[in-house]
Order: C-alpha cells, then structure tokens, then sequence
C-alpha cells in the first residue's frame, strides 16, 4: 500500500537550459558608493556569483553528489482537508539495526540540503555513542516536494505531514530535531503527537519568553534585582537588530508571498540574492564556497513547487501579519517529552537561558563558542556530539523510543 | 549657473529589445486555489499584463504622448555633500500672467507621470480661478533624473534639490502639493524654507500625530472616548481599522525597502514580471476602485523599468530617510515638524492608506483648508485630478485662505 518511490534528483534539460538564457539576459542594478552589506548583498558577491552560475558552476556534477550521498524517495502523504501531497524525503539508515529513528525538520531558506553532513555523522555506528536512522523531510513547497494547493496549510498540518511519514516508514515512535521553522513544526509535533509518537525533541532554535512573576518567579525577580549578563544583553542586542534591520523577508513573505513570488520565480539574481543574503548574515563567518551556494540556491530554483512557494508557510503562520508570526514563536505550546537545546553563538535570535525555562521539559542544554543559525551544515560535529550525548548511554534521553537506543 | 536642456523620452532600441527577451523567458510562480489578492497580486491580472506588454502595448506611441503632453527639461543642480545631480522635470508655463509656481513632488511608487491629468487643468488661465505654472520633478533615483551615488541622501537632500530646483528656474517664492513621500519632503521644505521660499503647502497625504494628554489634553481625551466606545464615531473606527490593516499587513514593501533595498534590487532590475508584481500591487491597492487600462499600468511602469537609474535605486529613498530601520518610517510620518510659518492645506480622500482623525494633523501646523472627498485614493493627483484642481483653485483662489501667498503671482491676469 506504499506509495514510496526511490527518487533521483534529476533537472530536466530545458530547466538547465532556461536558467543558462536568463542569466546571459542579466541585468545588474547599480550600487552606492562604499554601500558594504548595509543595503543588502554586495553587487562585487552577486555579479562574481552570477558569472559562476553562468559559467563554470556544473550543477550536473553536484546533482550527482547529492544522488550518491543522499538515499532519497517521494511517497504519498494524506493531509486533512488539504487532499494528497507527493512528499520528497532523505532516507538514511545506519547500519544499526536499532538506531534511532530521527526525523530532521529544516525552515528557510534551508531544505533537505541543509542536512547532507550531519547525516553521515548520525547515522555512523559506533560502541561508543548511539546511532540514529535519520528521516530529512523536505517540508511541502520546498525542495521535490509538492506545494500545498489550498490556503491555510498551516503548523498542525505541517506536523501532520511530518508524523504521518515517520510513521509511515515504520517508525511509530521516534525523535526530531530542528531550527527555524523546523523548531516550530517539531514543537508542534511534540504537542500533537508525543509522547505516543514523538518521544524527545532537540532544537538549536529556542524560542520563548521572558520570565513574569507568575510563570517563573524567581527568574523574574532575579532578573529584575541583577538585570542580565553581559552575554545575555548582547544576544538581544542582536534580536533587535534583527528585527529593526533583518526583518524585511519576512515582512514581505508574511503579507504579499504571491508578489514576491514573481520575481523570485522568473529571476534567479533575484532568488540567488533574496537567499544568499542570509547565507552569509545568519551563519558564523562560514566560509562559504561559490559552488556550495550556488548548489543551495538551484535547489530552491529547481524546486518542484517553485521559488514562489517556500514563502508562504509565513503568510499562513502569521495569517497575513507578520506580529502574529512573532507571537507564535514566543506563544508557550505545551508538551511533555524530554526537549534538548543546543545553542549557537551566532544564531539571529538568541534569548537568555532563563527564557527557554517553560519551553518544555528541558533536560539537554549546551553552549556552543562558535555557529549560527544554519547550525546542523555549519557545525555537523557540534551538533551530532550534542544528539549523541543526548540520546547515549548515561544520556539524559536514553532509550526513549523502545527497542532503539541507538546500539547494537 | 544651472544649464537647462529640453528634454524628450526616448528609450533606446536596445532597451525595448531587452525587455521584449526577457519577457519572452518570462517564468510565472504557480498560485493557491482561490487566492483572490490575499496573497499579493494574483496570477491571472500579471499574466495578462504580461502577454500585453510582449504583444500590443506600443512603448513608442505611449512615450510620443508624454512627450507631446508635458514640457520636459534636465539640469543639474548641485546638492551639499552629493555633487552634481541631473534632474529630470516637466515645466509647463500657465497662460496666466501672474500664475502660481507650483512644485508637485511625487512619492513611491508614483513618478512625473502622476503630475499628467493635474498638469492641463492646473496651467488653464481663467478670469474665473487661479492658475499655475506647474513643475513636476523627478525624484533623484525615479524616473529621468539621476540617483544619488553616495549613501546618506536624506530628507534634507530631497528637499535641497527641490528648492534649488524652483530658484533655477526662477521661481524665488512658490508653493508645493505633494503626496507620499511628496507630503514628506514638501512638509520638510515648509519646514527649512518656508517663508522665504515656500509660501504655502497642500498635501493629499494628511499625516497626523496622536494627541498627547499633555500637549492636547482636549483631542487626547477625545481620541481616549472613541478608542473606549467605537460605535459612537464609526467612521473614526473604520479609520483606524483601515490604518491597522495596513500597517499590520500592507506594509510587507516598507519593511524590505527599509532595511535591504539592494537585495531586493537585484530582483526589480532583472525581472520585468517582478517589477511589474510589485508596484501593480499598489496601484490597485492603494486606489479607489479606479478603473485601470492596462496600458496605463504598463506605461506607469515602464517608467520605472526604463527609468535612469534603473528600478533599484527608487527604494534607496526608504533606507536613507528610514534611517535603515523599520520603526523610523512609522515615527517620521507622525512626527509633528514645524511649518506653522506658511499655510497648508489638506485634501483627504477615503481611499487613502492611513485615515486618522481630523484633529491628529493639527499638531505645529497653520492648517487654512481641509476638505473631505468622496472617492479617490492614494494617488489623488491621477485619479481624482479634478478634485485635487479644484481645492487648489479653492485654497489659492480669489477669497480663499491662501490667495496671494506668492508676491506678484495671485494666479490671474492683471486686470
């Protein structure tokens, strides 16, 4: 009764051949003198990274990577109220039989992509740590998934979309890990769906709230009698700056995403610069390579929905206003199985600890020196050393999904 | 010693060309089931508009009738900080003697072209109401002028180039009507001009601060009744509703132009389709129901794509006045500069996207005219031409609060 298919990411000719006469059609705006970052991305990085993509960039080759490293199938999906969607996943089983079935949720800009090295690092057998099969959905609109063809495919059914593959595959009980949007839907899950199916969440996204007096009293008044850290002022330093200064994507995303869309949809500058720009503001000095994120950004130009869809899921969180996408982030959703954190120095929203406290049932919280908001493609290691000391052996989630700690 | 030269719009081949290949490659986003607008412009209103820009729309005849209809001109004007900037305006001269200089200042997304209807009606001379000579500028950075190549082109600046511009052309006292960002900068040149220069300012874009209970405690205590029992003034209600609406989910374009105009940018100056998207979206939006021929859209927005600068550099004007952060804007909107030294006067009309109460634009202002329509919108001067004419007829006129502001130019023949 499956409806799985194995699945080869394969670009058809006349996509490859229509991005190839848009570019050699390029018009490049003009740009201030000494403008820097401040406007936005640097016209010396987009004309450098349009060249490359025009000339030299061989998606064919990192096409056939992604195929080799990355087992991945599209099934069936029954969404309530929102009919079939055809749900593109990565599928990588460890070699141990009872690893631990890990789903991994990305947001955006990210995809499936995002976790290409953490993968291999998961789902290694060793005596030494717990393994895990590691589930990367690519969420409907983003990378070959379908888009959602209805209004208001909104939290629950993304979760709904999420449980149902994992159970789909097999795994009734299981465990998720996720940033961004990712930190969202799988909070959202461990709601609806744990602690029968989702038996531990980890996030390097920690939303949550300021402490009041009736939530969390001690924090509260701690934080009024000694104010905040050092380290804590400036996380929200750089909260506000994000808002004040980082916000316009989501603005925009969040009230007009079809208008958006047409020029994400028909200009891949547009796109490239659109994504490229937080690929730099978000991570931690990542070096990255022209190739890596052109690679990135053809994903979401390939995209089987389309550039114009992935930014919708802000729209139907936000129902059209963007405080309300901000409320839900912070909003308290209750759940009852164990939450791990990891924290990255140089993630956009970076609230002080005592604000995760009513996020759930904490039992894993580390500090990392250096990554930012892509943590799970900026620090693989850092982030697969925090799920192994996690879900280990003396780990504070140990065992909890039955018959799969993760050993032999 | 500005140098004027005439001017005539006339695009090169190349660039037609280029526009016609790109559409041609045009790729369209798909679209949820029964969007209608709620997710922004919707599919089949740019596809259409598409297919007619690539097979019908005549670019030439459309740019003939400008040239025809409105006097254009180019000159340099030198701008503290910024250098020489060229700028691009219309001037035509009323049959009146004594006409009235007026400078119209456009906003986002408008350009000259908004001036278009408003400019006939203004430069007819009759013994029967005043007339104008009308200058319609462009904007650095909009339409034939060219853009500022350094940051920090603020407020100031906008208004240096305006004023400078009406000395120029030999006009030492004159009045301004301005809109969006037009309201903006013909409020700041009231502010840093006016008397001397600026004798009288009219704004379609009322703006307004909320009273304070301390600076208005009487429009402070009213405003407290109404927000407590909104049925009472359902139109005040309705207002703010409005105004909510908009600031909560029409405002998506503000916060980007605000703080990242050249990431933006890349996708306005390489996609037709985009660009198109993105300001059509507003002139529906921010219009009263006003019938647009699709001609008129494209011709509105091939300014823009065709424009000197290019599409990108007109959101500069968001980051640089909103100080590269999305709260500033909100707060210079309200914030109550003092022009109380010349008359202003207002025309509000319902389609406008913020309606505050009438009181909230009192604040450091000598308000002598304050008319209410019944239909019209954003873009008054193009939508309702002859009901912004009249209340300048009306407001400069014989007998009305501002006649005779401008010395030696009542707006009549001598008699």
């Amino acid at each position: 009764m499956s409806t799985e298919n194995a699945f080869q990411i394969s670009v058809p000719d006349d996509s490859l051949s229509l991005l190839r006469q848009k570019l050699a059609l390029v018009s490049l705006p003009d740009e201030l003198e000494d403008a820097g970052w401040e406007y936005g991305v640097p016209l010396a990085d987009i004309r450098r990274l349009v060249d490359r993509w025009a000339n030299g960039y061989d998606w064919r080759h990192h096409e056939a990577l992604l195929n080799a490293e990355l087992p991945q199938f599209t099934r069936d999906i029954p969404v309530d109220g929102h009919g079939t969607l055809n749900i593109h996943y990565i599928h990588k089983k460890s070699d141990t039989k009872t690893a631990i079935p890990l789903l991994f949720v990305h947001g955006w800009p990210g995809s499936f992509f995002e976790a290409r090295k953490l993968v291999p690092l998961l789902t290694q057998n060793s005596e030494h740590h717990p393994s895990f099969h590691v589930v990367a959905i690519s969420l409907p609109g983003y990378g070959f998934s379908k888009a959602p063809s209805k209004k208001r495919f909104d939290m629950d059914q993304y979760a709904e979309v999420c449980n149902k593959l994992m159970l789909a595959l097999g795994y009734d009980e299981y465990v998720t890990q996720g940033g961004d949007w990712g930190f969202l839907i799988t909070r959202k899950i461990a709601h609806l769906y744990g602690p029968r199916h989702s038996k531990a969440w980890h996030t390097n996204f920690p939303g949550g709230q300021p402490p009041s007096l009736f939530t969390q009293p001690l924090d509260f008044l701690s934080m009024l009698i000694n104010g905040l850290t050092a380290k804590e002022k400036e996380g929200l330093q750089r909260v506000q700056h994000f808002i004040a200064t980082g916000c316009g994507y989501s603005a925009e995303q969040g009230t007009k995403p079809q208008t958006l869309g047409y020029s994400l949809a028909d200009s891949p500058v547009g796109l490239l610069a659109w994504i490229y720009e937080k690929l730099v503001a978000w991570t931690d000095q990542y070096p990255w390579k022209d190739d890596e994120v052109l690679t990135w950004v053809s994903i979401y130009w390939f995209s089987r929905a389309g550039p114009a869809a992935a930014g919708r899921i802000y729209f139907e969180v936000g129902e059209g206003e963007p405080a309300k996408q901000m409320a839900r982030f912070s909003a308290h959703e209750s759940t009852s199985i164990p939450l791990g954190i990891s924290r990255f120095p140089g993630e956009i929203v970076c609230f002080p600890k005592s604000w995760s406290k009513n996020l759930g049932k904490i039992v894993f919280d580390r500090e990392h020196d250096g990554g930012g908001h892509f943590a799970a493609y900026e620090k693989p290691e850092a982030l697969s050393g925090d799920l192994r000391d996690m879900f280990g052996q003396g780990g504070p989630a140990f065992g909890v999904v039955k018959g799969r700690n993760g050993y032999d | 010693m500005s140098v004027e030269s005439p001017f005539i719009i006339s695009i090169p081949q190349e660039s037609l060309s280029l526009l016609q290949q790109k559409l041609r490659l045009v790729t369209f986003p798909d679209e949820l089931d029964d969007a209608g607008w709620e997710y922004g412009a919707p599919l089949t209103d740019i596809r259409r508009l598409v297919t007619r820009w690539s097979n019908g729309y005549d670019w030439r005849y459309h740019e003939a009738q400008l040239n025809m209809e409105l006097p254009q001109f180019t000159r340099d004007i030198d701008v503290g900080g910024h250098g020489m900037l060229n700028v691009h305006y219309v001037h035509k001269k009323s049959d009146a003697e004594y006409a009235i200089p007026l400078l119209f200042v456009h906003g986002w997304p408008g350009s000259f072209f908004e001036a278009r209807k408003l400019v006939p009606l203004l430069t007819r001379g009759s013994p029967d109401h005043p007339s104008f000579h009308v200058v319609a500028i462009s904007l650095p950075g909009f339409g034939f002028s060219e853009a500022p190549r350094k940051k920090g082109f603020n407020l100031d600046q906008y208004a240096e180039v305006c004023n400078k511009l009406m000395l120029s052309l030999g006009y030492n006292e004159y009045v301004t009507q301005g809109g969006d960002w037009g309201f903006i900068i013909t409020r700041r040149m009231a502010h840093l001009y006016g008397p001397k220069y600026v004798k009288a300012w009219h704004t379609n874009f009322p703006g307004g601060t909320p009273p304070s209970l301390l600076g208005q405690p009487l429009s402070f205590l009213t405003m407290l009744f109404h927000l407590l029992f909104p049925s009472v003034n359902p139109q005040m209600q309705a207002g703010f509703d409005k105004t909510q609406k908009f600031m909560h989910s029409g405002s998506g374009y503000n916060a980007i132009q605000s703080t990242k105009p050249q990431t933006l940018g890349y996708s306005m100056a390489d996609s037709p389709v985009g660009l198109l998207a993105w300001i059509y979206e507003k002139l529906v939006g921010w219009t009263d129901g006003y019938a647009w021929d699709d001609d008129e859209v494209l011709t509105w927005i091939s300014i823009y794509w065709f424009s000197r600068a290019g599409p990108t550099a007109a959101a500069r004007i968001y980051y640089e006045v909103g100080g590269g952060n999305t709260q500033k804007l909100g707060e210079l909107m309200g914030t109550p500069e003092y022009t109380a030294s010349i008359p202003n006067g207002i025309s509000r009309f319902p389609g406008e996207v913020a309606i505050l109460p009438k009181s909230w634009a009192k604040s450091n202002r000598k308000i002598v005219f304050d008319r209410e329509h019944e239909r019209g919108g954003h873009f008054a001067a193009y939508e309702r031409p002859v009901e912004v004419c009249g209340d300048l007829r009306d407001m400069f006129g014989r007998g009305g609060p501002a006649f005779g502001v401008v010395k030696g130019r009542d707006g009549y023949n001598s008699e």
